[in-house]
């Protein structure tokens, strides 16, 4: 894997994207802007299940109304963090707080989709007798909490703390960010 | 409801806050305020990188030669502030003063986040960045007193 990463990091658009003067603050920017499109309308969509805002408002129509913007909010989100990766392929791969963010998604991700799943077959039923399932309520509280740790996680991505360039670190961590270093270069030190 | 009001609004202050104090990464996470560094040596090469650039410095002393990585601002901010590729260029000897990183151990190299650098010609340029929460040392032009 760690081969595969490093070859995209010497593709010419992956140089090119960490070495450019605009490029990379500019989709640094619209990555920040992406997740509060998404965040944001999620946000509503999740309270109006727990039934927290806009009750007056049916669950099918506000899905019609507010859940493209958080589509859209999520593709592009997505489409930026990838070039975010893709600018510096190696360092993102190596980072702990990387790693927890992607595991954190795929766990998100489930989520939405059990959600999603079950909304589509049954919101028009939800409308008619204005009761939602407490599991549906669950799913929208477990989806608040898990895209805050994702965006929360992806900030810590700046913290070089459990870089593996910065050693020592205890093995489990250098084990979790797959890193090998040099052992022999810091024994007999404190903290290892 | 105006509870639920009132708390979200105090989330989205907070959290505007913070991010007024921390942004980018804190310098404080980092980098040890009270380890300020004076170091003079060779440009071994500079890292034009997203989203921060790295000086590599060869500092000489007494025979024995040490490596320091010394961070600076973004590409852009570096080339806003005058700091260009033929400008620090590898041979150069310049001056660099900043803070160590926290971790003081130079294996294998030392790290620390560059404030301003002088060229041979005498000028002095300012390689970090704003707003970081570093200490204010006057390195920074566009700080406020």
């Amino acid at each position: 894997m760690l081969e595969f990463i490093e070859w995209l990091s010497l593709t010419p658009w992956s140089i090119g994207l960490r070495e450019s003067l605009y490029m990379y603050p500019w989709i640094e920017s619209a990555h920040v802007l992406f997740i509060a499109i998404f965040f944001g309308t999620l946000l509503f969509v999740d309270l109006r299940l727990t039934g927290h805002v806009f009750q007056e408002l049916s669950i099918s129509q506000m899905n019609k109304r507010i859940l493209p913007l958080t589509i859209i909010g999520f593709v592009f989100m997505c489409i930026t963090g990838f070039l975010l990766f893709y600018a510096v392929p190696i360092r993102n791969y190596q980072n702990l707080f990387f790693r927890i963010k992607f595991f954190l998604i795929i766990i998100a991700g489930l989520n939405a989709y059990y959600f999603h799943k079950t909304m589509n077959k049954e919101s028009k039923k939800w409308d008619k007798d204005s009761h939602i399932p407490s599991r549906m309520k669950q799913s929208a509280l477990a989806s608040l909490f898990l895209w805050s740790l994702v965006i929360i996680s992806g900030r810590m991505i700046a913290y070089n703390w459990f870089d593996c360039g910065r050693q020592p670190q205890p093995d489990f961590i250098n084990f979790l960010i797959s890193c090998t270093a040099d052992s022999d270069l810091y024994e007999g030190l404190d903290g290892i | 409801m105006k509870n639920l009001i009132i708390r979200v609004t105090s989330i989205i202050f907070l959290y505007f806050y913070s991010s007024i104090v921390l942004s980018h990464h804190a310098f404080t996470a980092e980098f040890d305020a009270n380890a300020p560094i004076n170091i003079t040596g060779k440009v071994l090469k500079v890292e034009w990188i997203n989203p921060h650039a790295w000086v590599h410095v060869e500092v000489e002393d007494q025979g024995k030669s040490t490596i320091w990585m010394v961070e600076g601002g973004t590409p852009n901010t570096l080339i806003r502030n005058g700091i260009t590729k033929d400008s620090i260029k590898p041979g150069t000897v310049i001056v660099v003063r900043g803070y160590q990183s926290k971790g003081k151990l130079c294996l294998p190299r030392c790290i620390a986040n560059g404030r301003d650098v002088t060229f041979p010609d005498g000028r002095k340029v300012f390689m970090g960045s704003s707003g970081t929460g570093a200490p204010r040392d006057g390195a920074d032009p566009r700080e406020r007193r």
